[in-house]
């Protein structure tokens, strides 16, 4: 989420605070909680498009952490379990909703390619007279109109800054498919923001 | 490069991601190529857009309530005090399960209980002394052995004198390195020179 060299600090302040954690410092998981809080709602937020539910989910995610904290491997980011955790929190939610989810194993809308047009014939551009703020206003809109499947993704690489390699990591995807479906998503998202 | 990029690859290139040799490549296409030289100037925009989506609001008491809904710290310690927990919570729940269905009163279980175990100790406890008292037979037997086997090396040392510990020395420092140097040999049969 960071640069290398605020990653490995970031790293071992994470393990140190969870050690502590462990020993039943709960100060010391406040300040995880502190660290993480924002990067979390911000993810969730843009999967549920509320922010109350983003909010509730974040307390339960972080109960889920709390008490799973001693499973956490230091070998791992921190905050890369954190959010595998809260990407399977979604999926159980969405399963026990029945709400339909998208299979990352399956190619959205055909193959992988089948969002990805040659550029040689780009159309008129429609963001080009957009001012930033009204871009991202309709960026907003547009990411709740797309898969969830590929919204996560784009989430993660864009809102919270992980890498790709990171990601594959969270999802357990290969790095080549991670790159392809966030650029599906914005592709996606360039054609919702055309159509809105 | 004389085919038009694909997007995959623009956004590459904006986020730094395609190699050098490609991403010149992709500078001289875009120069010649007015189509591909909007996609790109319309992709450089979105992307900023991307990357400077704002954070989420939390509300400054979030981190207070996440902590007020946690359980105590012991809880999570699982190491051996929850199978204890559930052990003892087994075992009230087996003797109360007996009593109901036996109707035998609380103490009548409690003293089966202790004559089982009592049996089970009267059983076990001969076993354990046999095996103990064989244990230390063997103990003492091979302790007689090496005392044996030391006194008859001192008496024969005595008996052939300094040369002949000397020799036989000797004979078996020999016999050792013909014996390594053999199995060495033959370990090493097989391999590349």
């Amino acid at each position: 989420m960071n640069t290398r060299g605020q990653d490995s600090l970031s790293k071992s302040d994470d393990v140190r605070l969870v050690a502590r954690a462990l020993k039943g410092d709960r100060k010391a998981f406040e300040m995880i909680v502190r660290k993480y809080e924002q990067p979390l709602t911000s993810y969730l937020g843009r999967m549920t498009g509320e922010r109350e539910a983003a909010l509730d989910f974040a307390q339960e995610i972080f109960l889920k952490v709390y008490c799973s904290l001693g499973s956490y491997r230091p070998a791992y980011k921190f905050s890369t379990w954190l959010f595998k955790i809260a990407s399977n929190h979604l999926i159980d939610h969405w399963r026990k909703k029945k709400i339909p989810t998208v299979s990352l194993d399956q190619p959205v809308d055909g193959d992988d390619d089948a969002l990805l047009p040659q550029v040689a014939d780009p159309g008129p551009s429609v963001v080009r007279k957009l001012e930033l703020a009204e871009i991202r206003q309709k960026i907003e809109r547009a990411l709740a109109t797309i898969p969830e499947a590929l919204r996560e993704l784009f989430v993660l690489r864009h809102v919270n800054e992980f890498s790709y390699e990171e990601i594959a990591d969270i999802k357990g995807l290969p790095v080549g498919t991670v790159k392809n479906r966030v650029f599906q998503a914005k592709e996606l998202l360039r054609e919702r923001m055309e159509g809105s | 490069m004389t085919t038009c990029p694909r997007p995959g690859d623009l956004y590459l290139y904006l986020e730094g991601g395609l190699g050098p040799y490609k991403a010149r490549a992709l500078e001289e296409h875009v120069e010649r190529c007015a189509g591909c030289r909007e996609a790109l100037a319309e992709r450089r925009l979105l992307h900023e857009a991307f990357t400077t989506l704002p954070p989420f609001e939390v509300p400054p008491d979030f981190a207070a309530s996440v902590m007020a809904g946690l359980p105590e710290p012991e809880e999570i310690r699982s190491g051996w005090l929850g199978p204890l927990v559930a052990s003892a919570a087994s075992l009230v729940v087996g003797l109360l399960g007996f009593n109901l269905l036996t109707g035998a009163g609380l103490s009548d279980v409690l003293l089966a209980c202790g004559r089982l175990v009592g049996s089970a100790a009267a059983g076990l406890l001969p076993f354990a002394a046999k095996c103990f008292k064989i244990a230390a037979i063997l103990a003492r037997a091979s302790a007689d052995l090496a005392a044996m086997l030391f006194e008859a090396a001192g008496t024969g040392f005595r008996t052939v004198g300094p040369w002949g510990v000397a020799l036989v020395l000797g004979l078996g420092g020999a016999g050792l390195l013909l014996a390594l140097f053999g199995a060495r040999r033959h370990l090493s049969q097989g391999e590349e020179p």
